[in-house]
């Protein structure tokens, strides 16, 4: 064991006062430029958590491998909020006045934003970009409404859009008249409820049955039933993986054929895992599908992210969603400066952009729009032989793309292939 | 009618589940007075290792059976030893907590080894629903009731019939006595714990093929079980069985005549309505076991 000599010990006594020093925001300017991100790293949620911090480290080594932000090279501090809002709260006063960081990635627990929403604006003053959390009072916010400077902003899927979007696909675009609801009762699934029956109350339509279950139902035999003597021609729901397999397995078990059409909780691989063919011919709305046709640079990242973890991508939408806010970030940072308040300005005048999302060709953000995706932007994807396909319209009928040369349509009646 | 019967089926098969589960936490309270309060993540630990030895290394369910209850049982009595005996000996209540940690400590750990994501794990007998004329089941669904049943009768002819019982019997009753009796009081205490642990292996085995396999897949289960041993009451495995089962059916029933959200409404309002009526539950009795 070394001896420790005078000289030692003052080296040691030297770099413990002016390590902490280094991460103070004064010196922060010398360093790297830091972006934050608080989520669920362990825990139900992590899977969607993982995705965003993985999503945002590939797309910081893309772009420090072309030399950062003119010559500054980016760097991701993440923290684990386990999907609870207190510690969320917690980590983002952290990030900002400890660690200095410029901006953030949002969380993955709505209640989570929505709880640091009035601090980010009013205190912290950071932007933050979310490719998560959909619940729309996120970016429609006390200061948005006040007409304050609004920090929030989105490239996922916002709640009252999707709720227009399942709804319209549902009754507009498949014909259904008479709709069954079957939703969870966590958190999720009451916000996408209410939203399902506002928008059908818009429409001038009652849902038929409106049924829900909780974590605890394995067996979703009654509400069913129910849902099939109401005479429901198809069934919406706002459910997580874990739920909806139970609501599948059922429907396989009772022979039930009623279309089913979920959010985007089971929009990725995750849900086939666990659901297996019974889940064939679910519809799940999402911002996007990594099966069927690809562009040159979703399949580039989907490499990369094979390359770099190993594993196989659980939340696309986390993925891509983190990507494309990261190139956000540090396209209007190269453009406007590190300072907060510029990017946040920045966000809102960026008139096109090259996402892996979506191709803007219109400005991403506006000053009263903080959501980059709209209705428009969402797709209706079919689970499909364990891919996930999106729904186009051909002539107004509804057809998926089993491999590069066949399409197919759908039964109109129980969207069953054709 | 066929509605009527096929929620109610539906709902006792669920029902068995938690009697599976339910009758754990009678074994250690009969005879130490203690419950496993996590049991539910114990059965969870059951699955999870179901799922590794079943579905990842491609053991036959016959095999892995034996390996999954022989586990929990080692690890019911090394959990005994450090998290329950210190605190029984030094006459304290903490075991209550202690339990309690074990569990949370088991679900942070099955993170850790298994992942977050709830995987499947193929049914043992198949998964081509049965029709019974209009009604449909699942093989499992069945399967489970089968061994519910069976274990119930088991434990019976045990308490009744064999010495062991007997001598779990004798220190339920007075722990002082029995040893007095030439009973060793202490290693029915550490059997009766790593015995229930051993059964929440089992029924771990048997669900997991209907919950998935995920860490929190024991957690609400054991919380149900919980409520449904405290009706029934912790000293009578017989009515737990029973009250499982009329608690699935009623829960059913509930969800399909009236409305899901009321269903754990009207299910834990029943358990306190129960513990103010008869707080012994509604099948124990009142200390008339023959002394």
């Amino acid at each position: 064991m070394a001896k420790i000599t005078r000289r030692t010990a003052l080296a040691a006594f030297g770099s413990a006062i002016t390590t902490p020093m280094l991460r103070l925001p004064a010196f922060a300017q010398f360093g790297p430029i830091r972006i934050g991100y608080a989520g669920a790293l362990t825990g139900p949620a992590a899977f969607t958590g993982v995705d965003i911090r993985r999503g945002g480290e590939l797309a910081i080594a893309d772009i420090n491998s072309r030399g950062g932000i003119k010559g500054r090279m980016l760097e991701l501090v993440a923290r684990d909020d386990e999907h609870n809002p207190v510690r969320t709260v917690a980590q983002y006063r952290e990030l900002v006045e400890r660690e200095g960081v410029v901006a953030m990635l949002g969380a993955t627990n709505s209640a989570s934003m929505l709880a640091v929403a009035p601090i980010v604006n009013d205190t912290l003053k950071v932007p933050v970009i979310m490719p998560a959390t959909d619940a729309t009072a996120i970016t429609e916010n006390e200061a948005a409404k006040a007409g304050r400077d609004n920090f929030l902003f989105r490239v996922g899927m916002y709640g009252t859009g999707q709720g227009n979007f399942m709804v319209d696909t549902a009754v507009k675009k498949l014909g259904f008249t008479k709709i069954g609801l079957l939703n969870w009762t966590g958190g999720w699934g009451v916000t996408g409820r209410g939203e399902l029956n506002r928008r059908l109350r818009e429409l001038g339509l009652t849902p038929v049955a409106d049924e829900t279950f909780d974590s605890s139902d394995t067996d979703m035999t009654p509400q069913l039933i129910k849902l099939k003597n109401a005479g429901a021609q198809c069934i919406l729901n706002y459910a997580l993986v874990r739920e909806n397999t139970f609501v599948v397995q059922t429907k396989q078990k009772l022979g039930d054929t009623t279309p089913y059409i979920s959010g985007w909780g089971i929009a990725g691989p995750a849900f086939w895992v666990a659901a297996g063919k019974a889940a064939e011919g679910v519809l799940t709305s999402s911002t996007i599908t990594i099966d069927g046709p690809q562009s040159p640079e979703r399949l580039a990242l989907l490499q990369k992210y094979q390359t770099t973890f190993k594993a196989p991508m659980e939340a696309p939408y986390s993925v891509f969603g983190a990507y494309d806010a990261i190139f956000l970030f540090a396209e209007v940072m190269s453009r406007d400066g590190i300072d907060p308040a510029a990017i946040r300005k920045g966000l809102e005048n960026v008139p096109t952009f090259k996402g892996l999302v979506k191709q803007y060709d219109r400005p991403v953000f506006t000053k009263d729009r903080h959501n980059a995706l709209t209705e428009d932007d969402m797709i209706m994807c079919r689970w499909t032989e364990g891919k996930l396909l999106e729904i186009t319209y051909d002539a107004g009928k509804p057809t998926v793309a089993t491999d590069v040369r066949t399409r197919r349509t759908l039964d109109p009646t129980d969207l069953h292939l054709l | 009618m066929q509605f009527f019967l096929q929620v109610a089926l539906s709902g006792i098969a669920t029902g068995a589940i938690y009697g599976l589960i339910a009758v754990g936490y009678s074994l250690t309270f009969m005879t130490t007075k203690v419950l496993n309060f996590a049991l539910g993540m114990w059965v969870m630990i059951g699955g999870m290792l179901t799922y590794s030895l079943i579905a990842r290394m491609g053991l036959s369910p016959i095999l892995a059976l034996p390996v999954v209850m022989v586990s929990l049982f080692v690890l019911g009595v090394v959990a005994e030893r450090v998290s329950v005996y210190p605190f029984l000996r030094a006459g304290s209540d903490v075991w209550v907590m202690s339990t309690l940690a074990v569990g949370l400590l088991f679900i942070d750990f099955a993170e850790l080894i298994w992942g977050r994501s709830p995987t499947p794990v193929p049914s043992y007998v198949g998964s081509e629903p049965l029709r019974i004329g209009p009604i449909v089941m699942l093989p499992q669904q069945i399967l489970i009731l089968g061994t519910a049943i069976l274990l119930f009768l088991l434990l019976e002819y045990f308490y009744r019939r064999t010495l062991l019982g007997k001598a779990f019997r004798a220190v339920a009753h007075s722990a002082e006595t029995a040893s007095l009796m030439g009973i060793n009081s202490r290693l029915i205490q550490l059997t009766s714990y790593a015995v229930a642990a051993s059964l929440a292996g089992l029924a771990g085995f048997m669900v997991v093929p209907l919950t998935l396999a995920e860490p929190q897949l024991g957690t609400v289960l054991g919380l149900k079980a919980f409520a449904i041993a405290i009706i029934a009451g912790l000293g009578a495995p017989g009515g737990i069985l029973l009250s499982g089962l009329a608690y699935g059916a009623l829960e059913g029933l509930i969800s399909g005549y009236l409305n899901t959200g009321l269903r754990d409404i009207l299910g834990f309002s029943l358990m306190i309505l129960v513990l103010f009526i008869r707080p012994e539950g509604l099948f124990s009795k009142v200390q008339a076991e023959r002394a």
